[in-house]
């Protein structure tokens, strides 16, 4: 019923609207005054239901934090978090765990969040057996269909995590994440310590995932190219901020930021390499 | 300066708590402890109801504890049963004994494990390092309490040095230079004991943190330099490695402290270990008590020390404390 | 691999070496308390194979020792009579493993005693006691690392997964532990209790208080590797799927604590089984008559003792190959664990 009020209400309800989003930290020491750090200052911006918001920074503008408190893993300072058309912020432990199960995380290293003491399998039925509504038989299905998805081959599944590859230890942790059917799915760097051809890869599946799931993306990177690629919309971060949003194109032709430029002047670019050098 | 003013403070931290543990026992345990005191024949009935006041064993416990604590900082750790008299004059002669053989043998440990472990770091993997190693693996395995008893054996056969007490008999009427001499006769046999206990862990620990540094890039640009390789060792090495072995000096006392406890029982050292075992044997519990806190507040010295040492010897905690 | 096959020899020696102190009654040839009033110290008897005549004897033999003439502790071997060596042969009723009822010896005489260590005061058999004696030594030293590691890891797993001020204040009280000289705090918390109980009572509270001394270091240990694990990314994953705080510590943290924990395992047996045979050593530890390797030890206080018997010390050596068993073991351990990343970053420490 859920799923039909989304697909009718696309262009009308976004998936997810943060509101003024703010997280901060207090480091307190022993002696004297205690450390703040402001990891997001007011934070807003909305995902309509199958597209992809990029949300692009420098490494401590606040991007991973942003991404635990969506994936309701971390509660924020103050702000709203609207997912569905509720605000999930306030919610108690127990129905967080419901929640948490609509937005899924992948994170940037496929190695560390498989655990290295578990199979292939162990790891992907997980999800499934703590929502405890499946028997033996369904979670095998449902396995077997997912690795289907992502491009593994089921002998895969009696081999421990630390056997595979880079780029199939990430299909393994999307297909356990897609078991879960999210709505939202929050790709934290999961791209970034990856091979370039793998990348493509799994960029790749990613947008076929996208088209024929109708997924929605929120893409955390600092590679503005790749989030050009992807997106449809761009929000620049700095220091907790979103200092700059917009489609690709007008982020990449009509930069208002000096850290979209900056940004921008890291991206490889082929025959033009002279004009980055001389904003440097 | 911050830095020695944090160590100062958490050196008295340990000292409170030991206190506070030491308290509880005494305090917690009266009430039966003074029932078994009456049933004692040996004890006047009016030493009894003289501790019990003293204990204010009905008043509240933190009441107790403060004025426990003023006591024991006036000098005043208890009374002896056993020995019919305070508890602290008689435990500063035993502790003095106790700290005379720890203090030596942490020396001699020390000045044997450096030169040996630094050469069996520079011959890392030679014949000569891998003997080494298999020398302190053995010893590491023997109990502290075979090899005490195994060198006594072999002491009291050969009979060429004494084996028991801190003094001959005729020790008064010896002139000074020949006090001395009998002094470290006697001294011979429980240092070695103790020695020997603690050398392989130290012997260990050098050679290890040595041979990492041994393999940092300033070094070999160093030698590259063409300085020679004692100097390398001793000057460069050694000083880098220094940190992890200042840390290991605090804990070795520990290690020789609670080994000392067993050494002066078995080869009848006139220190804290017999001292301590005759206690509480003849539930003599302030003594015991008395001991533990001496020896702690000698523990927390000797960590205090190794810390000063650190601050003198690496000036990167020197620069961050002084730029706080 | 390698680190495995090691491992692998470690585990094995050590099995062998438990199964014999284990199987105690089957290896010992007599009871550990049957006293021989006629024969105290006597000196250890030696294996034969050739006898005075000059013949060869497949079956090894042994001579019973006699009194020299004109000595009163001084014994020579009885060279006239070679009493072949039987094995599998009844003896002594015992209980195998503590409950089945057993009379089957190794080895045995027929005529009369073998003291393969010789005896002691009473004319008891030293390789029986120090055979048995290992069961209550060792025993002790599985139990009390039990006690300190089944504590540790609860304290650890608390103050590691609660943090604020429960964690502070656990760790500045393991702070306190680990800094008080730990034998000295053995003693004053055995001052308390009463010293003259039964063996059995006296075992149990020896291993209690051995058990609860030394549970800082490990308590340490586990929180940091509980803090490390809270944050791995396999954790936090499975907290996107809806897991509970219990299924997490379950399912993927109590997991990451194993190696550390078997690591102090291997450490912490052999310390604390040198804790009982000192305290037993002491007088402080388990009674006569049941044997300890401490209290097999503790005629070596007196001079004459010391002396005149020299084989009274050699149950003192029994314990080297334990400790080296245990010492390959958490050295093997430890290599292992650097495997993983997060627990080489726990022994950096």
């Amino acid at each position: 019923m859920k799923v039909e009020a989304t697909a009718t209400g696309k262009n009308v309800h976004p998936l997810l609207k943060v509101e003024n989003l703010v997280k901060r930290y207090t480091k307190r020491s022993l002696a004297g005054t205690p450390e703040e750090l402001l990891a997001l200052d007011s934070v807003s911006f909305t995902i309509s239901p199958g597209t992809t918001l990029a949300v692009v920074g420098e490494s401590g503008s606040g991007k991973s934090t942003l991404a635990n408190c969506l994936a309701c893993l971390e509660s924020p300072t103050s702000g709203n978090i609207w997912f569905e058309g509720k605000d999930i912020v306030k919610l108690e432990e127990r129905a967080c765990r419901q929640v948490r199960r609509q937005i899924q995380l992948i994170f940037q290293d496929p190695a560390s969040s498989l655990n290295p003491r578990w199979s292939a399998f162990e790891v992907l039925v997980e999800p499934l057996i703590l929502q405890r509504k499946f028997n033996r038989e369904e979670i095998k299905k449902r396995v077997n269909y997912w690795l289907g998805r992502v491009g593994l081959s089921q002998d895969i599944v009696g081999r421990s995590p630390m056997e595979l590859s880079g780029g199939q230890r990430q299909r393994l942790a999307i297909a356990r994440a897609l078991t879960l059917e999210p709505k939202l799915l929050i790709l934290d760097e999961a791209l970034s310590a990856l091979d370039c051809s793998v990348q493509a890869q799994i960029a790749n599946l990613l947008m076929e995932l996208q088209g024929s799931l109708g997924m929605t993306y929120l893409f955390i990177t600092h590679d503005l190219a790749m989030a050009a690629h992807f997106a449809d919309e761009i929000a620049v971060m700095d220091r907790g901020r979103i200092v700059e949003q917009g489609p690709p194109n007008k982020i990449f032709i009509q930069p208002e930021q000096e850290t979209t430029r900056r940004l921008l002047a890291a991206v490889p670019r082929i025959g033009r390499g002279d004009q980055s050098a001389l904003e440097r | 300066m911050r830095y020695l003013v944090r160590r100062l403070g958490h050196a008295f931290f340990l000292l409170a708590g030991a206190s506070v543990l030491a308290f509880l026992f005494t305090a917690l345990a009266p009430g039966t402890y003074f029932d078994e005191m009456r049933l004692n024949p040996q004890i006047a009935p009016e030493t009894v109801a003289a501790l019990r006041a003293q204990y204010g064993v009905d008043k509240p416990l933190p009441l107790r504890y403060a004025s426990w604590l003023n006591s024991v900082l006036h000098g005043d750790m208890g009374f002896s049963f056993a020995y019919n008299g305070p508890v602290a004059p008689l435990l500063v002669v035993r502790a003095r004994n106790t700290l005379l053989l720890t203090i030596t043998s942490t020396l001699f440990a020390w000045a044997i494990a450096l030169p040996l472990g630094v050469w069996s770091a520079e011959r890392l993997g030679r014949l000569s390092d891998r003997l080494l190693s298999w020398g302190t693996a053995v010893l590491l395995v023997i109990p502290d309490l075979a090899l005490a008893l195994g060198l006594l054996i072999v002491a009291v056969r050969s009979g060429s040095f004494p084996t028991g007490g801190m003094a001959s008999v005729d020790f008064e009427t010896l002139s000074p230079a020949n006090k001395l001499r009998d002094l470290a006769l006697h001294m011979i046999l429980p240092v070695t004991a103790l020695v020997l206990s603690t050398l392989p862990l130290l012997v260990r620990h050098v050679r290890a943190s040595v041979a990492d540094v041994l393999d940092a890039p300033f070094l070999l640009a160093a030698l590259g330099h063409g300085i020679p390789k004692r100097t390398l060792l001793y000057r460069y090495a050694l000083p880098a490695a220094a940190n992890p072995l200042i840390s290991l000096f605090g804990f070795s006392i520990g290690v020789l402290l609670s080994g000392s406890l067993l050494i002066e029982v078995v080869m009848s050292w006139p220190g804290l270990g017999p001292l301590l075992l005759e206690a509480i044997l003849a539930r003599d519990l302030y003594v015991v008590i008395g001991g533990m806190l001496f020896s702690t507040f000698f523990l927390v010295g000797g960590n205090l020390f190794a810390d000063m040492l650190l601050y003198w010897a690496d000036p990167r905690i020197r620069a961050e404390s002084n730029a706080r | 691999m390698r680190v495995r096959r090691v491992l692998t020899r470690w585990l094995v020696t050590l099995g062998v070496l438990h199964g014999i102190v284990g199987f105690a009654g089957f290896f010992a040839p007599y009871d550990p308390v049957e006293q021989d009033r006629k024969s105290p110290y006597l000196p250890p008897m030696r294996f034969h194979l050739i006898d005075g005549q000059g013949h060869f004897h497949a079956r090894p033999f042994v001579y019973a020792l006699k009194l020299r003439e004109g000595s009163f502790d001084r014994y020579v071997e009885n060279t006239t009579e070679p009493q072949p060596v039987r094995f599998f042969m009844k003896g002594a009723r015992y209980r195998l493993l503590g409950f089945l009822p057993c009379r089957r010896h190794l080895f045995g005489l027929e005529n009369t005693r073998i003291y393969l260590l010789g005896t002691d005061a009473y004319g008891r058999d030293q390789l029986s006691r120090l055979l048995f004696g290992g069961q209550v030594s060792l025993l002790a030293g599985l139990l009390g690392a039990g006690i300190t590691l089944s504590i540790g890891l609860c304290i650890g797993a608390v103050a590691g997964s609660f943090g604020g001020w429960r964690d502070s204040l656990l760790m500045r009280l393991a702070e306190l532990f680990m800094a008080l000289p730990w034998l000295y705090v053995l003693f004053a918390i055995r001052a308390f209790l009463p010293l003259a109980v039964s063996p059995l009572r006296a075992f149990f509270l020896i291993i209690t208080v051995i058990g609860i001394v030394g549970w800082a270091r490990p308590a340490r240990l586990v929180r940091g590797v509980v803090l490390s694990a809270k944050e791995r990314d396999f954790v936090r994953a499975a907290r996107g799927f809806g897991a509970t705080h219990g299924y997490l510590f379950r399912r993927h943290i109590l997991p990451e604590t194993s190696s550390v924990l078997l690591t102090q395992a291997a450490i912490l047996i052999p310390q604390y089984v040198l804790a009982e045979m000192t305290l037993s050593f002491l007088g402080l530890g388990v009674p006569e008559p049941v044997p300890s390797w401490g209290n097999l030890l503790s005629s070596l206080q007196q001079y004459s003792v010391l002396v005149s018997y020299w084989w009274i010390y050699l149950p003192a050596l029994a314990m080297v190959p334990f400790f080296l068993g245990y010492l390959g073991l958490a050295s093997s351990l430890q290599e292992r664990g650097a495997a993983y990343k997060i627990e080489s970053r726990i022994w950096g420490i």
